[in-house]
């Protein structure tokens, strides 16, 4: 199993930041679009931040709740991403 | 207390009495501009589309069609059906018109040029003079994720070719398409000054309250008489005021990039019919069950709907503030 543990870090400390909120209040399996912390701006800055960060390109048919609805979901979605890649 | 709420249903949002609604319209809209604003008539920008000829209609039995002027607004990306349609309308209601092609000015302030940069970069053999090319939200409603646009681009052979649109291009084809409504806005005022008259605008509840208008554009007006109104109420007072049919059944477009779009591909992601009735569910905060039992969705799939509905509504707040001081 690979470490997410800095990917998972780097992640929340990104939506902490653009979302102004309480580092606290954002757990592993907090579904992000539900809780408000990112609207579809949000969305969108947060794909641009992946790819820069990551290099990670988002496909149409990858937008979907299994790959971006908490942190857990992204970094295995970034994850599987960097396998293919 | 007791509870009094109707069961949800699809007749739910009719309106029973067509005459009444549309005479307490008609009555609003006079008081407010002659008595609020203290303006002695309107202009009304007329599009050949059903929310602008439902407002142009309601403003000519208020005022009198000599007290309204109709404005035609083309530029070289609106289809060839919205003058005919505008025309067909102020003929009907005994409105004068008069069309002013904003294409120059447009021109002028880039944004064509700035928009077709930014497709550009996105779409490497983007031709702007032969291809065609629009915005859309591809993503399903029913699933619980913000909407994200992509660019689609239809070369003269069919083919297409469609991408997510990233922040930056996406911010900036959308700033430079809004040109189109800004643009829009200032002549309207300039005849609306020149007429000591007001300016009506024509956005629907939908487009009001989700955002789908262009702050400072379309959504620049002095007055809002169809704001209240769901799309299917607005068909409704469409066939009763006697709204040209070609109008009432040409399908919603945004008119506003050169490859066609409807509204719902653009921005609603459900037909009118659907949206309409759902969101009338979630404001008046039907369960998500009793209204997935009637529109035959499950009770996910409406929860998802209404969840997007929040978000728009708080995405765009933006949109309907004041300037802050």
């Amino acid at each position: 199993m690979k470490n997410s543990f800095p990917l998972k870090q780097e992640l929340k400390e990104y939506i902490v930041e653009t979302s102004l909120t309480d580092k606290s209040k954002i757990k592993d399996d907090t579904l992000i679009f539900d809780a408000g912390l990112l609207d579809s701006m949000g969305l969108l800055f947060l794909i641009e931040f992946l790819n820069e960060k990551y290099g990670i390109e988002v496909e149409d048919d990858e937008l979907n709740p299994k790959n971006f609805e908490s942190i857990n979901s992204i970094v295995a979605f970034v994850q599987s991403k960097k396998e293919i890649a | 207390m007791k509870n009094i709420k109707e069961p949800f249903s699809k007749n739910i949002l009719k309106i029973n009495d067509l005459e009444q609604t549309s005479n307490n319209i008609i009555t609003k809209l006079k008081a407010d501009v002659i008595k609020k604003l203290q303006r002695h008539g309107a202009v009304v920008g007329i599009s050949g589309g059903i929310d602008s000829s439902v407002t142009l209609a309601l403003a000519a039995k208020a005022f009198g069609p000599n007290k309204v002027l109709g404005v035609l607004l083309p530029e070289k990306d609106s289809s060839d059906d919205s003058r005919s349609l505008a025309l067909e309308l102020a003929d009907k209601f005994g409105i004068d018109t008069v069309t002013e092609n904003i294409t120059s000015a447009l021109d002028g302030f880039g944004c064509y040029q700035r928009r077709d940069e930014a497709i550009g970069r996105i779409v490497k053999d983007f031709n702007p003079k032969e291809d065609k090319a629009k915005i859309e939200i591809k993503q399903d409603i029913k699933q619980n994720i913000p909407a994200i646009f992509s660019i689609t681009v239809i070369k003269p052979n069919e083919e297409v070719v469609s991408k997510l649109l990233p922040a930056k291009e996406y911010l900036q084809i959308v700033a430079a398409t809004n040109f189109k409504q800004r643009s829009r806005m200032t002549m309207l005022y300039y005849h609306a000054e020149r007429l000591h008259h007001a300016v009506i605008g024509t956005p629907n509840k939908h487009e009001v309250e989700q955002g789908f208008f262009v702050k400072y554009g379309d959504g620049g007006a002095d007055i809002m008489p169809i704001g209240h109104l769901y799309k299917t109420q607005v068909y409704q007072l469409a066939e009763y005021l006697g709204v040209p049919q070609g109008i009432i059944d040409r399908t919603p477009t945004t008119d506003t990039y050169t490859a066609e779009q409807t509204q719902e591909d653009f921005f609603y992601q459900m037909p009118f019919e659907t949206m309409d009735l759902i969101w009338y569910g979630w404001e008046n905060n039907y369960p998500a069950e009793e209204v997935g039992q009637i529109m035959g969705l499950n009770t996910n799939e409406v929860e998802s709907i209404y969840k997007n509905f929040v978000r728009k509504r708080k995405t765009t707040e933006y949109l309907r503030m004041k300037p802050i001081f």
